[in-house]
Parts: structure tokens; C-alpha cells; sequence
């Protein structure tokens, strides 16, 4: 049976909470458009400026320029980031799963390398996993790296790598030996591929909303040194797999609509009609449930323990919930005072979005099979 | 399985309370007593059993115990869909102090008291109102019509005789029988969850077990889902009682739980097919109490307005830090 702890947020991580609310208050400039999607507001210097107070990479080790802080610190800094709408996604893959695969399996030269200029908020990393033929079939990629003298040479392409055209680095999984028969788990590999690399050609992929955040990105004899084989190689599909973990709790996965949430609130006013209410406090219902589940698995993540099964409970449901709430609001909403409004923007925005919050980090389909497999089906 | 049980340190009050109800009621509470309950048949055997155990007094002064337990005994109750006023004998107990006979709680209206759960059978009944903390304390108890909601558990009214005694208790009753509601659907939520699971997998169709197919898989996997979150948010409305956000936390618990029982009883009812449509499975001695649940103590929406008229007064730019607050 799966259950979450009754796990709530320390003293100490709600001290810190004002900390960053009084931070943002003085971040104006970086908040003219306020969108809790992670993967919108992609700022460079907003996200040094985080580095600068210490909150990236806060619970990597000390001498990594890391924070050695709680988990339960980075989920309050995370959500206040989020809820803000501050623009967050510079740094966030680096800060949520890159710096911690390298810190779990990294080489102690790879750790030096890129962990301190991560905190920083100077040095940003992009997910390489699916391709054009590999979506939630990871297992089958088909990009390639070869042993040659000084390195390794990639052949192949990316998918829907957001902000590849943006970032720094890359970590790819690609096939380096091949498969043991019906055994595609082996012969994996994850490399470190500067984006910037001759040979490496992004291009962005202008999505149904307008935006382009996320590309694809054609290796031809990318050349790659070495000591860039992430851990060992052929342990690609272990070290692939446990960093979903990371990938899969967090408020990201909840807040994504919170804005529009907001501009409803502002759009009724004080004394909401009975249908107003009752939307504004259903949807209050499932996001307060929804943090005390990501702070229980925080917790989890705080005592070592394996959170798989437990972080895709919290995609599940708070990937349904992201779509839900923009359409709570829009069955609700005073039609009559919805044009121009603030409300109306980030409504039309998030609904445009909203495909992709069921798709992006393991789609619904794949998070259900994670959940079947926790309760002994599969 | 550990049940409502918080960690695994087997010492802790909780966990004694949590795992000797789970021992007691799953020996005692079966089908033909379900049926006969439901009948209009007190169980007293059963409710002899609480008795002794001390359970009745789990909550009150001086019993070492207090609301945290209380609640998670009321989870384990719904569990094994207890057919006693369990709720109801704690709470009356807590405000009006501990007796060995059958206390029970319904709503004051006048000079009756109506939907209290086996008024019939009771000593004791407490009348209480929404948004209120003067109740009304019936000793002899003269019941003028039988009733019973959706899931056959009796709601008896009772008449109120003149010179009743009212008091102020020191929590607010709607408050915390709401929340009772939600930790008694809580646990009924897992025992549907649980029985569709071993269903699943035993039952075979197309020459494999049901688990094996994907839809079958995915729906399981939602169920697991609302049940986990109905659980969550009980818990925390239950760590909250002692705060200011308790009455916010109490509504979250009910819309979550309310919710979670709508898909979890649709779902669980296909995985079973027919049979657990039928009067001899047990299944709906569950589905029908979550269900009737729901609209006992405020149904979603009213819970969902009271919360969202709390989230607009405080103003947009107050959104997350209510959220968030603690």
C-alpha cells in the first residue's frame, strides 16, 4: 500500500521561507511577467543572483559550492520560486537532476569541473534522453558513442531537449556498446556534451503556444573527451532511471497553473459569488494536499530513501490538477469581465501549455505503470 | 499491513491503539453483522468489545490519549466499516465526559435532534449546530423515528425533553465530526482499494488475471492515487487542530476526501464487475458509507465555498502565503 508520512516542513525551512519572499520582493525587474511554469523565463542573472544567496544546489555538499541544507530547504525555496512566477528555468534542470547525478555518480574530477559553477547560477545543463524514434521507449535510443583516440564520437539526435539553444551542457544517454540480446538496458551510457561543440547543430522547436523552449539537436562526429563518460560506462539505464526520481516530486509539478489561480482570485474580488468560491477553495484543496505529499516525499528524499513509486503518485496527481485548475476558473469565471484581464492572459497562456504538463519528465501513461509496478501488478 | 500506524516504532500510543482495532474489529466486524446492522440490529457484542477495550475513552481526559489518536482510530473504523456511532461516543465523551453507555451526536433543530447514528440505542445524545459551540445533552433518550442514510447506518431523531441542559464545549463540534467524517472515509477508501487489488488479482478473464491487462493497471494506479492524497490531507488537517488553520485544513480533508471518494468508488466498482454490484459481496458496505459520507458534516461544495470565501477575503496577493501557511 502506498502511503506518505506524515512528514511536515521544520521550523528552521519556514524561517527561511521569509528570507526568500523578502528577497523577491526586491526582484521586480525579473517579475514583470510572472508564469509558474518551470520551463518559462529563462534569466541568467536572476538565476546568479540565486547563486549568490546560496539557494542552488542546497543540499550538495559544502565543498562542491553546495549548501549541505535539508531537502526540505530546497522544497521551500523551490515553491516560493514557483509561486512567484519568477523566472526559474536557467538553472533548474542543473540545480534538480544534473548536479545531483553527477554528485551521486560522477567522477571526484566531474564533480569539481561543473558542481561550483552550477551553484553559481553560471553553468546550465539540458536532459538528453528522448529522440525522434525514442519517447517513453527509452531504453531505445539509438545515438551512439564511440571509443576513439582522446574520447568518444556521437552520432545521432535529440528530441524536445528544452533549452538546448540556451544552455551550456548536455547530459545524453546514448548507446556506447550494444545491446546484450533482448537486454537493451546494457551498453547505455551518459556523456556530458557541450552544446557549443563542433558538430553539435540545435534547433529550436517552436511549440503550439508560440514559444520556443524546447529543439532538437543533430550530433555529426561530435568529438568528446574522455573524462566525460558520466560514473561508468554501460551504467547509463540505472543512473537514467534514479535520476527520474528527482525529476518527478517536486512543486514543479504542481504549480505550473498557480498564476492563473491567482488572477482568478483577483478577477472575483473579496465577495465571490457561491460558484466562485467553490472553485477557488477546490482547487485550494488539492494544492494544499499536493504540498503536504511533495513535502513527504522531501522528506523521504531527506532520509536516503528510494522515492520512485512515491515521487509518480505526485506527478500523477498534480499534473491533473495543473490542468484542472486553469479549467476550474474558466467554467467559473464572470464571463462579463474577463476580457483584457490579467486573469484572461494567464489563463490562455497556461491552457496553451497545459498539453505538455502531462507529457514532459514521463508522460501520464508511463507514471501510472510506475505506480502499477509500486503495487505489485506488473 | 500497519494501517493507520505513523512509524514503526511499535510503543507508541498510536500505533498500540492503531494496531489492537485493526486486530479487534477485523475478528469481529464481518458480513452478517454488516447486514444485520444495517437491519436496524445494534451490534452490541461489538460495541461490549470497545467497552473493554477502553476504546470509547480514547481522546478524553486523563486517558493518556488525545485527538491525534482518536482520529486514527476512526480511521481504522473506517477500515472494517464499523457499524457503531464510534465518532460519535468519542467526541461526546471528550465534551461531556466519559460513559461506559452508548453516547451519540446529531443536529440540533429545535426541539428534536435529527441524523444522529443509532439514536435508538443510545444513552446519550449531544445536539450540535454548524457554527456553534453550545450543544444540547439529551440523557433520556426517546426516539421518534427511525431513519437511515444511503449506506443503511441508522440516523435516528430524537426528541429533546424541555429542561435539557445545553453547554459551550472548547473545540468546534462541526468541525471536528467533519474531520471525523474524512478519517472514517479515509480508511474505507483503503479497504476498496485493497479489496479491488487482491480482485485484480485473482480474478481471471482472456486466460490472464486482471492486473496483468494495462487498463485495468491504470485504473488501480489512480485509485492508489486519490487514496494516498484523501490520507495525506486527513493527517494534516488532523496535525493542524491545535492552530488557527485548522477550520481551512478540517475543509481540505472534506473536498479531498469527498472527491477521492467519488473516484475511488466508481473505479473500484468496475475493476469488480457485476459481483460487486451484488447484496452479497461485501464491497458496497464500504462504497455506499464513503459515499454517504460525503454529504454529512458539509458536502464539498459547501466546504470548497467556506474555503475559497476565506482565500478572496484575504485577497490575491495573500493567495500563497494563505497556501502555504502553517
Amino acid at each position: 500500500m502506498l502511503e506518505l508520512d506524515r512528514t511536515s516542513l521544520p521550523a528552521s525551512s519556514e524561517a527561511l521561507r521569509a528570507d526568500v519572499r523578502a528577497f523577491l520582493a526586491g526582484q521586480q525587474e525579473h517579475l514583470a511577467e510572472p508564469n509558474s511554469d518551470f520551463t518559462t523565463g529563462h534569466d541568467p542573472v536572476f538565476s546568479a543572483k540565486l547563486g549568490a544567496r546560496g539557494w542552488i544546489g542546497m543540499t550538495w555538499p559544502v565543498e562542491f559550492g553546495g549548501g549541505g541544507r535539508s531537502f526540505f530547504d530546497r522544497y521551500v525555496v523551490t515553491e516560493e520560486l514557483l509561486a512567484a512566477g519568477a523566472p526559474v528555468s536557467a538553472h533548474w534542470i542543473a540545480d534538480r537532476q544534473s548536479g545531483p547525478l553527477l554528485l551521486r555518480f560522477g567522477t571526484p574530477a566531474q564533480k569539481q569541473r561543473y558542481l561550483p559553477a552550477i551553484t553559481r547560477g553560471e553553468s546550465f545543463f539540458s536532459i538528453g534522453m528522448s529522440e525522434p524514434n525514442t519517447g517513453s521507449d527509452l531504453a531505445s535510443v539509438r545515438t551512439t558513442a564511440k571509443p576513439v583516440d582522446g574520447g568518444w564520437v556521437i552520432n545521432g539526435s535529440k528530441i524536445w531537449t528544452t533549452d538546448a539553444h540556451r544552455n551550456h551542457f548536455l547530459i545524453a544517454l546514448v548507446r556506447t556498446a550494444p545491446a546484450a540480446g533482448e537486454n537493451r538496458h546494457v551498453g547505455l551510457s551518459q556523456i556530458i556534451v557541450d552544446l557549443r561543440a563542433d558538430g553539435a547543430r540545435v534547433r529550436p522547436i517552436r511549440n503550439m503556444a508560440g514559444g520556443e523552449d524546447f529543439n532538437e539537436i543533430v550530433f555529426e562526429d561530435v568529438l568528446v573527451p574522455a573524462d566525460r563518460i558520466v560514473g561508468e560506462p554501460g551504467n547509463g539505464w540505472k543512473q537514467v532511471t534514479s535520476e527520474l526520481s528527482y525529476e518527478r516530486s517536486g512543486p514543479e509539478r504542481f504549480l505550473s497553473a498557480f498564476r492563473v489561480f491567482v488572477e482568478f482570485v483577483r478577477l472575483v474580488g473579496p465577495n465571490p459569488l457561491p460558484h466562485e468560491s467553490a472553485a477557488i477553495g477546490r482547487i485550494a484543496a488539492h494544492l494544499m494536499t499536493l504540498r503536504r505529499m511533495s513535502a513527504s516525499v522531501a522528506g523521504m528524499l531527506n532520509e536516503g530513501k528510494q522515492v520512485e513509486v512515491e515521487a509518480a503518485l505526485v506527478k500523477e496527481l498534480g499534473n491533473n490538477f495543473e490542468k484542472l485548475l486553469p479549467e476550474l476558473t474558466r467554467l467559473a469565471a464572470p464571463t462579463d469581465r474577463t476580457r483584457d484581464s490579467a486573469w484572461r492572459r494567464s489563463f490562455e497562456m497556461t491552457q496553451l501549455l497545459s498539453p505538455s504538463f502531462t507529457l514532459r519528465g514521463g508522460t501520464r501513461e508511463i507514471l501510472r505503470g510506475v505506480i502499477a509496478r509500486g503495487l505489485g501488478l506488473r | 499491513m500497519s494501517g493507520a500506524r505513523m512509524n514503526n516504532d511499535p510503543n507508541e500510543p498510536l500505533n498500540i491503539i492503531v494496531d489492537t482495532a485493526n486486530r479487534i474489529f477485523a475478528d469481529s466486524v464481518d458480513k452478517a453483522m454488516l447486514d444485520a446492522a444495517e437491519s436496524g440490529r445494534f451490534p452490541d457484542k461489538l460495541w461490549q468489545a470497545v467497552v473493554a477495550t477502553g476504546f470509547h475513552q480514547v481522546g478524553s481526559l486523563d486517558s493518556g490519549t488525545g485527538l491525534p489518536e482518536l482520529f486514527a482510530l476512526l480511521e481504522v473504523s473506517g477500515r472494517h466499516a464499523v457499524p457503531l456511532p464510534l465518532a460519535e461516543s468519542l467526541l461526546a465523551n471528550v465534551w461531556a465526559g466519559a460513559a461506559d453507555g452508548l453516547s451519540s451526536i446529531g443536529l440540533w433543530q429545535g426541539d428534536v435532534i435529527t441524523e444522529v447514528p443509532w439514536g435508538r440505542s443510545a444513552a446519550r445524545v449531544i445536539g450540535i449546530r454548524q457554527d456553534s459551540r453550545e450543544v444540547v445533552v439529551v440523557d433520556s433518550v426517546d426516539t421518534t423515528a427511525h431513519g437511515a442514510n444511503m449506506a443503511g447506518e441508522a440516523r435516528d431523531r430524537i426528541a429533546i425533553p424541555p429542561d435539557s441542559p445545553t453547554m459551550t464545549v472548547s473545540s468546534d463540534p462541526w468541525t471536528l465530526l467533519a474531520l471525523a467524517r474524512a478519517a472514517q472515509t479515509a480508511g474505507a477508501l483503503r479497504t476498496v482499494l485493497e479489496s479491488a487489488l487482491t480482485y485484480a488479482g485473482d480474478r481471471e478473464q482472456f486466460g490472464r488475471s486482471l492486473s496483468k491487462f494495462q487498463a485495468i493497471q491504470h485504473s488501480l494506479a489512480v485509485q492508489a492515487a486519490e487514496v494516498a492524497a484523501a490520507r495525506r490531507a486527513v493527517w494534516a488537517a488532523v496535525d493542524s487542530l491545535d492552530t488557527q488553520r485548522a477550520r481551512a485544513e478540517v475543509a481540505v480533508a472534506k473536498i479531498r476526501t469527498g472527491e477521492a471518494s467519488g473516484v475511488v468508488g466508481e473505479a473500484a466498482h468496475q475493476v469488480f464487475g457485476a459481483i460487486g454490484y451484488t447484496h452479497e459481496h461485501r464491497l458496497h458496505h464500504f462504497t455506499r458509507r464513503v459515499w454517504a459520507w460525503r454529504d454529512e458534516y458539509g458536502n464539498e461544495f459547501s466546504w470548497a465555498r467556506e474555503l475559497g470565501a476565506m482565500i478572496a477575503c484575504s485577497g490575491a496577493d495573500s493567495v500563497w502565503s494563505f497556501i502555504s501557511g502553517r
